[in-house]
């Protein structure tokens, strides 16, 4: 009997999409909490860190969207065939997340000047130096980030890329085109795309 | 026969000490390369993506420290005995990893002032949230931070909040005694006792 899954976050795709996608893709049935912004003061004291999302499994509650994400795609055929390939998806997600930290950093920073620093580094040397890593490295495997299939790291990038579409516009991607085959790729996925078209709108 | 491992990184502990503990706990020999400053620029494009540490085995290359500690973990049965634990493991050294990445404008900070001010916004803040909720998780585990049990969480703890500790100048597990015992704990281990005394730095 399959567990019972309850996955809680906002109202929106942030850390908890590429989870959603893993359920989706392997077509377990789960329940979608979105707490609003007026909840949350009282449920966060009920998280176990505070923080979301959280996935609760058969009733035990458990953080960190990545390790959940990990946990899951064991379960479901999606971290690779062997120890190296699970290695390689660690990898290239806990790098995205590198590139996705030093955005946070430059969104966090409250001095004027220094913002416009950061952003001109991020737009200059941050962000082409990352995607023409991953440009190079999906290119030269195949499409894959790993392996020879899809795994939980396709998805993660592909709503990354999702995400830099909306904040950089459409046309963003045009010089990535490995990435952009790969966004194209997994949202063409019958189940990806299924959930894709019924699931709330929302602004990230 | 040279190593089949090779861990490159700087002459510190950083980042790759819990890998360096998971090597000497398994009894694992490896190439424990350690690349000056002065050198770096010359290394730094040889790299994935341009950072240290990075793990090299069979012709094969990985960087991420958590991802080798990870991967190491399960070769020198530090892991979890089932996917259910490995998350517990792992959402415990993500949780970790969140508070060292809150800590890295603090740390990073030049202006000493500042830095004081930030410091004491963190104790509150940071430790203040995160350090009671630990300490209660290694009372509820019998003296380790998840499972009951030893596991590559408590090598994470012991080494990152180590170097925490010595970025900041000054001891910030004061009042967690449960906390403190971890770290003791896993320094105490014959191995990691034996890797303490013949590491370079």
């Amino acid at each position: 009997m399959s567990p019972h899954y309850k996955l809680i976050y906002f109202n929106a795709r942030g850390r908890a999409e590429h989870i959603r996608f893993i359920f989706a893709y392997a077509g377990v049935e789960y329940e979608d909490e979105r707490i609003s912004r007026e909840k949350w003061p009282e449920v966060k004291k009920r998280m176990p860190f505070g923080m979301l999302p959280v996935l609760e499994i058969d009733g035990k509650a458990v953080a960190q969207s990545n390790a959940v994400a990990r946990y899951l795609a064991r379960q479901y055929g999606l971290a690779g065939r062997n120890e190296w390939e699970a290695l390689q998806c660690d990898v290239l997600v806990d790098t995205l997340g590198d590139l996705k930290q030093v955005l946070a950093q430059f969104r966090m920073e409250q001095d004027p000047i220094k913002k416009e620093e950061k952003k001109a580094r991020l737009m200059r040397e941050t962000i082409p130096f990352y995607l023409s890593k991953f440009e190079k490295m999906l290119s030269e495997n195949n499409g894959f980030s790993v392996g020879s299939d899809i795994t939980w790291c396709d998805f993660v990038f592909a709503v990354s890329l999702e995400n830099f579409e909306h904040i950089f516009g459409k046309a963003a991607l045009d010089q990535y085109p490995a990435l952009k085959a790969l966004k194209i790729k997994v949202y063409n996925i019958p189940s990806i795309s299924a959930w894709v078209g019924k699931r709330p709108t929302t602004e990230s | 026969m040279p190593p089949s491992y090779k861990l490159t990184y700087f002459d510190l502990q950083g980042l790759a000490e819990m890998c360096r503990y998971l090597f000497s706990y398994g009894g694992i020999e490896f190439e424990d390369v350690r690349i000056k400053r002065e050198d770096w620029p010359q290394h730094k494009d040889k790299t994935p993506f341009g950072v240290l540490p990075i793990l090299e085995h069979n012709g094969k290359v990985a960087g991420q420290s958590i991802a080798i500690a990870r991967y190491l973990a399960k070769k020198v049965k530090l892991g979890g005995n089932n996917d259910w634990e490995d998350l517990e493991i792992d959402a415990i050294v993500d949780t970790m990893n969140d508070i060292k990445l809150k800590l890295t404008p603090m740390l990073m900070e030049q202006d000493a002032a500042k830095k004081k001010v930030v410091l004491e916004a963190a104790k509150k803040d940071i430790f203040g949230f995160y350090f009671p909720r630990l300490e209660a998780m290694v009372e509820k585990n019998k003296g380790y931070l998840v499972l009951g049990r030893l596991t590559w969480a408590d090598f994470y703890f012991a080494t990152i909040f180590t170097v925490c500790e010595s970025m900041i100048g000054e001891e910030i597990l004061a009042g967690y005694p449960n906390l403190k015992e971890v770290r003791e704990k896993v320094n105490g281990l014959p191995a990691i006792k034996k890797w303490i005394e013949i590491r370079p730095n």
